[in-house]
């Protein structure tokens, strides 16, 4: 099962020699474990900050995050902005990476990588070197890379921001089906409205730097999400009216 | 594969049939200039016959062959000491700010030091002292063996020409490591010892790859100017001195040539080497 997450008055400052950038919070949050929250924020907000935190790459200025049901951290899985696939890598032995750090021999974690490979629609270039892959295949390798051990906690730092409407459509679908099998606690980082309810049990919004929870939503849109139906599109302009007053008012 | 093209494609050292026209003109002028045997320099024919048989003796020093073995071994040890001790002082100064501020001012202080500078100092130091004596292979069986010819001395200035360029390479391709990659294997609960293995050596490991090929070229540089001076009596460099002493001009012509080809294979050969992990990095995105 997943592990909750208890966020209490988070902040983050950078401190370069002279000046000091107030980059995040003091930021507040409670996450049920097994939820899908998806984090909504305009960019410079403190969202890759925050995931930072959480996965304990980077140590608050001031506040605390513990964990619930375990009580540690547990396994994280982390995709980041940039993907960070290892070039020297075959999309295979990346995503193996995980479960190879873990102590799974190499047979047990290709074939385990193999088989996530195959869920993002991978199969066949399991042998590819990053650089023979498109963006969208890099960005799904990074998605494969980021669930193969299955974390307790998966965090995703915009993942499918770098694709086309359609692929990152259909790379959304695919996760909420992959979403569905996991156990884990997920946070999904976004700056796009459409895709937060799309995919989000909840949402958080996220006002401009330094980033605090503006507002926070649990989503209770009924079976199969379509981007058509009538519900979905008011929570959209909800969502959307919210950012446009709260989040970057003219 | 937009790299690759430019590589493979002209003017990037591929070898066209072009390029022989130039040496060839040179080897006629050559032909020319010495028929008739009373030139100063040796014919192509006279340097040919040396080169023909490798396996003779030439002026009780050996023959070409042993030379050229004993020259490529030296190389070999020197090569191996630098590259044990370099790359991990590399790999240290690279990840460890300490240790590079440590160290940083006594190597860029030794580096543009010339190894044959201490070539004087090696030989008193290390006397005649070989890897024979250095094994405790004393008895007399190994008194015609290869290890006869490698003395501390050499092997010690060869280290010097080395163990720079290899610390330096590899420092710089651990500095160069991305913070990002090293976070991917921190996140997944990667200890030191699987990071090291398989995050921080492959990521730097072209750097430290193109640090051993200029170690290579400079140590093939230096030992044959060593053999030139006092402290050995074989090796192909020595080789050439001497034949220039007794006037076997055809043997000095043959050395030269001979210095070139294992200088240009060895340049060859380390370029491929070096060329697909080179390759994978510039195209990472
Ligand atoms: N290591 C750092 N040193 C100094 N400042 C930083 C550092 N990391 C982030 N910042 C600053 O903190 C602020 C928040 O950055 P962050 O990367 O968390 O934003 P973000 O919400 O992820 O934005 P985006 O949507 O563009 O990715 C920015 O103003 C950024 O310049
Ligand atoms: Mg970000």
């Amino acid at each position: 099962m997943g592990a909750g997450m208890v966020i209490r008055g988070v902040e983050k400052h950078f401190r370069e020699k002279e000046s000091e950038l107030h980059a995040l919070g003091p930021f507040s949050l409670t996450v049920q474990p097994g939820e899908f929250l998806c984090l909504l924020g305009p960019t410079g907000c403190g969202k890759t900050t925050l995931l930072r935190i959480l996965a304990g790459l980077e140590t608050p200025s001031s506040g605390s995050v513990s964990f619930t049901g375990s009580g540690s951290r547990g396994r994280i899985g982390y995709v980041f902005q940039e993907g960070a696939l290892f070039p020297w890598l075959t999309a295979r032995d990346n995503v193996a990476f995980p479960l190879r750090a873990e102590g799974a021999s190499w047979g047990e974690a290709r074939a385990r990588a193999e088989a996530v490979l195959s869920d993002v629609g991978l199969s066949g270039f399991e042998g590819s070197f990053p650089h023979q892959l498109s963006g969208g295949m890099r960005q799904r390798v990074a998605l494969a890379r980021g669930m193969v051990s299955n974390p307790d906690i998966l965090l995703l730092d915009e993942p499918f921001s770098s694709l086309d409407t359609r692929m990152s459509h259909l790379l959304q679908e695919k996760m909420r089906e992959l979403a569905g099998g996991l156990s884990a606690t997920v946070v999904f980082v976004t700056h796009n409205i459409e895709e937060a309810v799309f995919l989000g049990h909840r949402i958080c919004v996220m006002g401009p730097r330094p980033g605090r929870i503006v507002r926070d939503e649990t989503i209770s849109l009924k079976g199969e999400r379509n981007r058509l139906s009538a519900e979905f599109t008011e929570l959209l302009l909800s969502f959307r009216r919210t950012f446009e007053e709260q989040v970057a008012p003219v | 594969m937009f790299t690759g093209r430019v590589r493979k494609g002209e003017g990037s050292g591929v070898f066209s049939p072009e390029g022989l026209i130039i040496p060839a003109l040179m080897v006629a002028f050559w032909y020319m200039a010495t028929r008739g045997g009373t030139a100063l320099l040796p014919s192509p024919e006279q340097v040919l016959r040396v080169l023909a048989s490798p396996g003779d003796d030439i002026a009780s020093c050996g023959s070409l062959l042993w030379n050229i073995f004993v020259s490529l071994a030296r190389v070999v040890v020197g090569l191996l000491a630098g590259i044990l001790i370099g790359t991990p002082v590399g790999f240290l100064m690279g990840a460890h700010r300490f240790s590079r501020r440590l160290l940083f001012l006594i190597t860029e202080m030794a580096r543009p030091l010339s190894p044959l500078a201490l070539l004087p100092f090696s030989i008193i130091v290390f006397r005649d002292t070989t890897l024979t004596k250095l094994l405790g292979l004393t008895q007399l069986r190994y008194s015609r063996h290869l290890f006869n010819e490698i003395q501390l001395g050499m092997v010690f200035i060869l280290l010097w020409g080395a163990v720079f360029p290899i610390i330096l390479d590899t420092m710089h391709g651990v500095r160069g490591i991305r913070k990002r990659h090293l976070e991917v294997a921190r996140v997944s609960g990667a200890g030191r010892w699987f990071t090291f293995l398989h995050v921080m050596i492959p990521a730097s490991l072209p750097d430290i790859l193109s640090g051993y090929r200029m170690a290579v070229g400079r140590c093939w540089m230096v030992i044959i100017a060593a053999e030139m001076l006092p402290g050995t009596n074989s090796g192909i460099g020595y080789l050439l001195r001497y034949s220039y002493q007794i006037s076997r001009y055809d043997v000095m012509a043959a050395c030269v040539i001979v210095i070139a080809l294992v200088g240009a294979l060895f340049a060859k050969g380390l370029a491929d080497m070096g060329e697909a992990r080179l390759l994978l990095r510039a195209e990472e995105r």
